[in-house]
């Protein structure tokens, strides 16, 4: 038992509360308050991990909690995470002060934001799914505050479908949680491993397993489920943005290597499955990122793309089976790396949005001129996504792409065809040649170009867009990135093999060369698909407007997963009128028949008063009925005509309906009456045992 | 009259406060009375705590006739059902002085909520099925006036409603009692059942539709389809803390009811893998889509409560029918967590109603700005009613959900959770979006017209205890989940 572990989940919620209630009277007190609380947090996160590294696993459980109890455990990658978690943690909120500066509601912000790094915490350090699943809930649900926070239409309308996608993909899993602790009777990570290894074959787990995994692919944001991603983090405030990004959707890949790597261990079909959804996501997000003309959104999109190479990368674990150590370091690294860059690239736009309040690239291009400091950060953190050797997005690209091309050598070795994975092969390298071309874009637009109408405004405020406090949080961010990779085989190496005993990898059979002829090539090969790239973004996505060059929105707004397919399934689809008007009837049946009997049986008749009006309905169904009584009249009845009225018969009726549904007040006799149908049961009964 | 005469007081205690609420005229006085009400309703939870600390005693009250005595038991279930009431009702009761100060008739008001609570003590602590309908039929009779209070011509239409159902599904149930007391060796409640098995050996078809007549006769009260259109009739017109209760906690009675029935007379044996336990899974999980689906179509708010109620006490009843232990702990355990939630979720409702005159769901945005306890309150209980951990519901669905999985087939033990968590969806999107739109009101929204409007400590104490209380629950449910499943290891 380790205390540590719940101190480290539940003291930022005690703090969240703290903060609170000082906010209501003291906001500069609340700020410095919360600033206070995520440096402990991370001091106290840092004390873990380094403790796990020199000294082995810790461990605390409480039983009986939400009646499964709580397990947590922190070993390398978890320690690391949660680590990591806090790391972004402290940043943004040391960078939340002068951001928030304008902002309402700032309160309920820190409120939410202190309760998501406990969440997030909890979910990191969970040691059974029961435990990730409780901890992945509330942390859903607690940022939400973070989408809807400035409380814009277009901001509302994420959130509501964040809220709802984190929702569905919540029961989604609590669905595979069931049937998987029915099937193998526990949910702690080392129990399923264990029973999973002893079943026979892992297809009857393929099921729960999958439902799950989608829970956790929705937060992370793989596709088809990345609908909400762009969109909530484009919205959401820059810290909350560089956290979403950076580190919400690590639960969700978190999630997925639990599943992947404790239910699925070297599974072939598993990785074949992962590959493909990974794939897709990558190229999806970069191609949307190449589209996009908003800074955020750009951001967003790279990230979901930057997810999808992380996919690949366990997709490849279950691929390459026993050998698959370059792709679990790969995997590993990727996870890191992309958290640290995103926290920088998300902060650098926080510091635009703070000045210039807008996004729009065609705003805010120039915004960046003659700022040394928010250069410098965003050139780091774009050359290590890029993948440009030196930084530490370079390391673990490169290690995913000897994945890759390991395993083409395996089926090559083993004779089978390799076709397939080389396509894969070519996607990867053109993604990174993506991530290379749209961050250039942003990179030119913000640092490069001259802004046509408020240049000078851009300008005035040189040296003095954001204070010293803020200035510290991007900076301290943005060193890492280089840091990393310049001094990868002191970090990175250390990194990776503190992380893989998560995943179950070995340490590969040589020390990796990550400067290697080969990565080199292939890292430059992603380099050159990105100049072409970009060279075709100037040509085909900018246009000419009163003699400037403009970034144009060329994205058809109609391939819109959400609005186009999910929106409609779920809110016009599935509850169809079929189903509306199926539920309702069954709601009235047994009134109909309580009024059909009292029309019937009791032989109650209506009054005479004024002709009712019916609707629309009864009048064009009235008129038609009229009309084939006629033709009747006309041919068989000429003798004794049927002289209803259907128009005024069919109002009448639904009036009737309508006032009895209102009211069943008729009398008690119909209660006697149907009492009385039970007493003659029972008689009749008793009169055939006698 | 013999046993343990302590068993008296906690019927006793509310019917006599009852009666001289109804017919002192001094109780006019608004002061006097809810003191004296107050204090008659912590002196019954009071009352009711001596049996979770004594072992299970009886008292034998009276004999109908030679064979059928009245008698009044404390067992597990007895337990459970009586503080769980005693203390919801209380709470309410607290609240509802606030409430009720708006309203006319109070006197009688009062009367009638501490007489139905007599009878609903007396209904818990049941020890056979005669005591039982007795109760039974004077909890429908009492509590006929908390939906006619306000005496509109919709509010009698709505009463007569609730008491033509009511009796319908009693007299069903009296035709079983008629049954049972043939078949079964006494009708005194026994766990596992007291089916004499030489007089039902060649009954079995016989036996078996008249059990299904009887429970779907206490189906009525606990809403479950096709007789359940009496609760969203009856729940809107109501005054809400007699909404609350009636959600809450009549509902139950039905439950109880059936529990009784299933698990104390014919014995779950009996049933399992006959067509009464196909069909009335097949009825609960239709009753729970049906319930959700109607409530997320819905627009007034407290008759979307009332149709959610529909779905989740069929939760209940379908817990119960997997006739497993598991879920008839997950069965018992939502009984406690929808008697918190509901009666919060209604108080919420009428807190809205009492200071804002709202009504319509579309009205409420930014009423978590007016009205921040209540609504973090009902979004916390709405939170729970989806089942989102750590919140009782959620457990509490873990433990039907995995009780439908041990119960072995493929149709319901599939069907089942699905259905629960569709209908978890379609909760989250019948009561997300008020707190949503609650907390939330949009950039544009008129902050002036956003006047604060929280009621005062009467109101918001008790809503907040119960949420607090759900949460507690879904958090350390150990000692409630260890009480349940001894029941259960007793029944099953």
């Amino acid at each position: 038992m380790n205390l540590l572990l719940p101190v480290l989940v539940f003291f930022p919620m005690a703090g969240a509360v703290a903060s609170y209630l000082c906010g209501r009277r003291d906001k500069r007190l609340r700020d410095m308050l919360c600033c206070a609380l995520t440096a402990v947090e991370f001091a106290l996160s840092a004390a873990l991990l380094l403790a796990v590294v020199r000294g082995g696993e810790r461990a605390f459980a409480l039983e009986g909690f939400c009646a499964m109890g709580l397990t947590l455990r922190a070993d390398g990658l978890r320690a690391l995470y949660t680590a990591i978690a806090s790391f972004m943690f402290l940043m943004t909120t040391l960078f939340s002060p002068e951001y928030f500066r304008h902002y309402h509601n700032r309160n309920r912000y820190y409120l939410f934001t202190l309760l998501t790094l406990g969440a997030t915490v909890g979910v990191f350090l969970s040691d059974d799914l029961f435990t990730t699943f409780v901890f992945f809930e509330v942390m859903s649900l607690a940022s939400y505050p973070w989408v809807a926070h400035d409380e814009r239409a277009e901001s509302l309308r994420a959130a509501e479908t964040y809220l709802y996608i984190a929702v569905i993909g919540g029961l989604v899993t609590l669905m595979g949680l069931f049937l998987l602790y029915a099937q193998l009777g526990t949910l702690s990570f080392a129990g399923m491993r264990a029973a999973a290894a002893a079943m026979e074959s892992p297809a009857a787990l393929y099921l729960p397993g999958a439902l799950t995994l989608f829970g956790f692919g929705v937060k992370a944001g793989m596709f088809p489920a990345h609908v909400w991603l762009p969109k909530a983090h484009a919205v959401a405030p820059a810290p909350a943005s560089a956290l979403l990004s950076g580190i919400l959707t690590k639960t969700g890949v978190f999630g997925i290597l639990v599943v992947s790597s404790n239910l699925f261990l070297h599974d072939a079909n598993f990785g074949d499955v992962i590959l493909f959804f990974g794939c897709v996501t990558m190229v999806l997000g970069a191609v949307l990122a190449l589209f996009s003309t908003n800074l955020k959104r750009t951001l967003a999109c790279s990230s979901m793309s930057q997810i999808g190479f992380i996919l690949v990368g366990v997709g490849l674990q279950g691929l390459l089976g026993a050998h698959n150590a370059l792709a679990v370091q790969g995997t590993a690294l990727h996870m890191v790396n992309h958290s640290l860059i995103k926290l920088t690239l998300f902060l650098c736009a926080g510091v635009v949005y703070m000045n210039a309040h807008k996004l729009n690239l065609n705003e805010i291009r120039g915004f960046g001129r003659g700022k040394p400091l928010l250069h410098f950060a965003f050139l780091m953190g774009a050359l290590s996504i890029a993948g440009v050797p030196l930084f530490g997005g370079y390391i673990s690209k490169s290690l995913l792409h000897e994945g890759i091309v390991e395993y083409i050598a395996l089926l090559g070795e083993a004779g089978q065809p390799a076709g397939l994975y080389r396509f894969v092969e070519i996607l990867f390298l053109t993604s990174g040649g993506m991530t290379l071309a749209y961050m250039t874009k942003l990179y030119i637009a913000l640092f490069w170009e001259k802004n046509a109408t408020c240049q000078a405004e851009y300008d005035a405020l040189n040296g003095r867009y954001m204070n010293r406090l803020s200035a510290f949080a991007l900076v301290g961010a943005a060193v890492l990135p280089p840091l990393l990779g310049v001094l990868s085989n002191v970090f990175m190496t250390r990194i990776a093999s503190v992380m893989q005993g998560f995943m179950y990898g070995q340490s590969p059979e040589h020390a990796v060369a990550y400067f290697s002829a080969a990565n080199l090539t292939g890292a430059a090969q992603s380099l050159c698909i990105g100049a072409v790239l970009y060279a075709l973004i100037r040509w085909l996505l900018m246009q000419r407007e009163g003699g400037v060059r403009v970034y144009a929105d060329r994205w058809p707004a109609k391939l819109d997963l959400e609005e186009g397919f999910y929106r409609p399934l779920l809110l016009r689809w599935l509850p169809n009128p079929l189903v509306i008007a199926l539920t309702r009837a069954l709601d009235e049946l047994t009134d109909s028949i309580v009024i059909a009997l009292r029309h019937t049986l009791l032989g109650q008749t209506k009054k005479h008063g004024p002709v009712p009006v019916g609707t629309h309905l009864t009048y064009a169904l009235g008129t038609v009925l009229n009309a084939i009584v006629a033709l009747l009249n006309h041919t068989f009845y000429h003798r004794r005509p049927i002289k209803t009225d259907f128009t005024v018969a069919l109002a009448a009726g639904l009036d009737e309906l309508r006032s009895s549904g209102r009211l069943i007040s008729g009398s008690m006799s119909f209660g006697l009456l149907l009492l009385c149908i039970g007493m003659y049961l029972t008689f009749a009964y008793l009169m055939t045992l006698s | 009259m013999q046993g343990d005469l302590s068993l008296l007081l906690p019927v006793a205690a509310p019917l006599a406060a009852g009666l001289l609420v109804l017919f002192v005229r001094a109780f006019d006085e608004r002061r006097t009375r809810n003191l004296f009400t107050g204090a008659a309703l912590a002196l019954t939870v009071l009352l009711t705590l001596p049996t979770l600390l004594r072992g299970e005693t009886q008292l034998t009250l009276f004999h109908l006739t030679d064979t059928i005595p009245v008698v009044l038991r404390t067992d597990g279930v007895a337990r459970l059902f009586l503080v769980l009431i005693a203390f919801v009702w209380a709470m309410v009761g607290f609240y509802s002085f606030e409430y009720m100060a708006h309203e006319q008739h109070e006197r009688r008001f009062y009367g009638f909520y501490l007489l139905t609570l007599a009878a609903l003590m007396g209904l818990s602590l049941s020890g056979t099925l005669v005591t039982l309908y007795m109760f039974y039929e004077a909890m429908t009779l009492l509590s006929l006036p908390l939906v006619l209070h306000t005496q509109t011509r919709e509010a009698v239409a709505a009463g007569v409603k609730y008491l033509l159902y009511s009796v319908f599904g009693a007299s069903l149930a009296l035709l079983g009692i008629f049954f049972l007391q043939f078949y079964c060796t006494s009708l005194s409640f026994t766990p596992g059942g007291t089916l004499d098995a030489l007089k039902a050996a060649g009954h079995e078809p016989l036996l078996l539709g008249i059990v299904a007549l009887a429970l779907l006769g206490f189906g009525v009260k606990a809403g479950m389809f096709p007789l359940h259109a009496w609760l969203p009739t009856a729940h809107p017109v109501a005054p809400s803390p007699a909404s609350a209760v009636l959600s809450g906690i009549i509902t139950k009675a039905g439950v109880l009811g059936i529990l009784r029935i299933v698990f104390f007379l014919v014995g779950p044996d009996f049933l399992r893998g006959t067509w009464v336990q196909a069909l009335f899974l097949g009825l609960t999980v239709l009753t729970v889509f049906l319930g959700s689906m109607l409530a997320f179509k819905e627009t007034l708010l407290k008759k979307r409560l009332a149709y959610s109620t529909v779905s989740q006490v069929s939760y209940v009843l379908f817990g119960l029918f997997t006739l497993t232990p598991v879920g008839f702990v997950g069965a018992l355990l939502h009984v406690v967590c929808h008697a918190l939630i509901k009666n919060t979720l209604f108080m919420g409702a009428g807190a809205i109603i009492e200071k804002t005159g709202k009504t319509r769901v579309d009205e409420l945005v930014g009423i978590g700005k007016r009205m921040p306890i209540v609504m973090w309150c009902f979004t916390l209980c709405a939170v729970a009613l989806i089942g989102i951990p750590p919140t009782g519901g959620f457990v509490s669905k873990w433990f039907l959900a995995e009780g439908a999985l041990s119960m072995g087939g493929i149709v319901y033990a599939w069907l089942g959770p699905v259905v629960l968590l569709v209908s978890a969806l379609l909760t989250a999107g019948y009561l997300l979006p008020i707190s949503t739109r609650g907390f939330f009101p949009g950039e544009h929204a008129d902050l002036a017209a956003l006047s604060k409007a929280e009621p005062t400590a009467l109101m918001t104490v008790p809503m907040l205890v119960l949420a607090a209380l759900c949460v507690l629950l879904g958090m350390f449910p150990g000692a409630l989940t260890s009480f349940l499943q001894a029941i259960a290891g007793g029944v099953l």
